[in-house]
């Protein structure tokens, strides 16, 4: 079943000053992909997902976005006012009606419902909170526990400064909620005892989870994981990308019953191993590739040389890396070797391959 | 071995012996001035400090307890010029690390009044601020605002690129990153700067107190100082000591209240 894109990465390049990183990255990631990002150090992967969070935008091209419109905005004081029961009689009322037909403000019959489903594309232009980010480092506030930290998103998003000050009451109930919701998810990450516990208590492993909870607990279009992995050790490494498989599993679980999956995600990761277990879809981006042919006289920066689809593991299978040797081969080949160049359409099969399965 | 760590109980009767090697020393120092002359104010014994003690804290002929009287006027005076140093330098402060203009324009005239020292620019406070109140806290703000604001200005430049992305992620807008989470992460050390230049702006305005004032710590010391009357000055300075004491002790309590992931406790 083909599903929404939920981002696009259309003709994006980019450079800091003389130094071309990046060029011409055309992207589409599907709802409910896990794809990971790997290539050399150095070839812009992390300049890449910079500019999908928009904190750094690319220098050409644009970041596409599907985003569903919010129902709820922000819990304005403005809103409240309006939505109280005094202000909604008189402005409901016959007579304001009147009042405002007469001058012309309002119509016969109130307009049509925009269709609240409607879907739309936004171009990135700065950070949003429909693209979550998991760091390698500093994803915590060191100044909230953990149970605190995953609540911050609910609280941002949902009201302003003001609102908090004003209605200190209301907040105080919406706060209890949201710290309900927060313990939720702190359970899905398999941290619920920590709750209390600040970052500096805690362990990486632990960080990580509550920064993946964090992000979570947003529902965010696309999540984003730069080297998110990249301080743990082994063994508590191998855990978070089981916890990775099981959102993934969900999707799945999501899909058989017709409903569109709720997790989309971009890791970037040095570790190939982790790239192939964890996503569904391989791309690879090296500046270790023909651009004699296609007319440069320098190497115009590193662009998407490798795009095919990777096994997808269930979370309680072992995780065995022998399953996948083929193709890790091959990557560390195409995309790693910089002697090894060939022009960059080579082996991006990925849309191919689906369209044929 | 250096660094090795010692028991509680070893440390406890260090610090105890210090202490008490200090007074005992004391003791034999006036006892042997004391020899010489017994009339000596500049040693005074303990009975002579005794009524000196007496002396500040019952009503002179005009019914005014110097220490109640001298401890009111500096308290307040303290209190007023470093709620305005903390005022400013955190204004300043967040200003100059959000924003590389205000750090552009503010960061060399910063350094360069950092580089006056306030006790020598008293002359031009004075004919500036005038007497009184606006003076003694125009000197405390003059002596630690630019410490202050810096370490302000530090403190939120070291706020995580990846922190402040995050926030705007989740939905922040620009006010909530500064006051909801960038004020949080400066607080500790905000308070921990407060803790540091509480003694030189005690300093300053003991100072402009001595130079000025005609009531005070600074004031009475000077007068004292004229008549050679050690036995007061000798417990104003104790007074002074556990003054200070008191608000290191509060301000840590405040930390540890307000801010408790600090690590620096």
């Amino acid at each position: 079943m083909k599903e929404a894109i939920a981002l696009e990465c259309h003709q994006v390049s980019h450079s800091f000053g003389e130094k071309k990183v990046l060029w011409d990255i055309n992207l589409q990631v599907e709802r409910g992909q896990f794809l990971s990002l790997v290539g050399p150090s150095g070839c812009g992967k992390s300049t890449l997902l910079r500019a999908i969070v928009g904190t750094h935008l690319p220098r050409k091209g644009e970041i596409r976005i599907d985003v569903e419109p919010n129902g709820y905005g922000k819990s304005s004081i403005l809103r409240t006012v309006l939505e109280s029961s005094p202000v909604r009689t008189v402005l409901e009322s016959s007579v304001t009606r009147k009042v405002l037909k007469t001058l012309k403000l309002a119509r016969d019959k109130p307009a049509a419902a925009p269709n609240s489903l409607a879907r739309k594309t936004q171009i990135v232009r700065g950070p949003g909170r429909d693209r979550g980010i998991v760091y390698q480092h500093y994803s915590l506030f060191p100044f909230l526990t953990a149970l605190e930290n995953v609540a911050l998103g609910l609280k941002l998003d949902e009201t302003s400064m003001p609102y908090r000050l004003v209605f200190f009451q209301p907040w105080k109930r919406m706060r209890k909620e949201h710290l309900r919701l927060a313990e939720e998810y702190l359970e899905r990450v398999k941290l619920a005892d920590a709750r209390h516990l600040y970052p500096h208590e805690m362990s990486g492993g632990m960080r990580q989870r509550v920064a993946l909870a964090q992000t979570l607990i947003m529902k965010p279009q696309i999540i984003l994981l730069d080297e998110p992995f990249g301080a743990l050790d082994e063994s508590t490494r191998e855990d978070l990308q089981r916890l990775l498989l099981e959102l993934y599993n969900q999707n799945q679980e999501a899909r058989k019953n017709g409903r569109p999956p709720p997790y989309t995600l971009i890791i970037v990761t040095h570790e190939l191993n982790e790239a192939i277990y964890v996503g569904d879809r391989l791309v690879g981006l090296s500046m270790y590739w023909n651009w004699k042919e296609s007319g440069f006289a320098t190497c115009p920066g590193a662009t998407v040389i490798y795009d095919q689809p990777s096994p997808v593991f269930e979370p309680h299978e072992v995780r065995e890396f022998e399953r996948f040797e083929q193709q890790r081969q091959e990557v560390r080949h195409k995309v790693f070797d910089p002697e090894h160049l060939e022009p960059a359409a080579r082996h991006i099969t990925y849309w191919d391959e689906r369209r044929n399965r | 071995m250096i660094r090795k760590a010692i028991s509680k109980k070893t440390r406890f009767s260090l610090g105890f012996f210090s202490v008490l090697a200090l007074l005992l020393g004391y003791t034999l120092l006036s006892d042997y001035q004391h020899r010489r002359n017994p009339k000596d104010t500049v040693i005074p014994n303990w009975g002579q400090l005794g009524e000196g003690v007496q002396k500040i804290v019952t009503p002179d002929r005009f019914g005014e307890r110097w220490l109640l009287v001298d401890a009111q006027a500096t308290g307040l005076r303290l209190f007023l010029g470093m709620t305005l140093a903390v005022a400013l330098s955190l204004l300043i402060g967040i200003h100059m690390g959000c924003f590389p203009k205000f750090e552009a324009l503010l960061y060399p005239s910063l350094s360069l009044l950092a580089k006056i020292p306030p006790t020598a620019a008293m002359a031009v406070l004075f004919v500036i601020a005038g007497r009184g109140y606006a003076l003694h806290i125009t000197v405390i703000t003059f002596g630690v605002l630019p410490t202050m604001a810096m370490a302000v200005y530090l403190a939120v430049k070291s706020f995580p690129d990846e922190l402040q992305f995050k926030a705007y992620t989740l939905g922040a807008s620009h006010s909530e990153v500064v006051w909801t989470l960038l004020f949080r992460f400066v607080l500790p050390k905000l308070i921990e700067t407060t803790r540091l230049t509480i003694g030189p702006a005690i300093v300053f305005l003991i100072a402009s107190e001595v130079a000025f004032e005609s009531s005070g710590f600074g004031y009475r010391i000077r007068l004292q100082y004229k008549l050679v009357a050690m036995d007061v000055i000798y417990p104003y300075l104790a007074v002074l000591a556990g003054f200070g004491f008191l608000i290191d002790h509060l301000l840590r309590r405040l930390e540890r209240r307000l801010c408790p992931w600090s690590q620096h406790r």
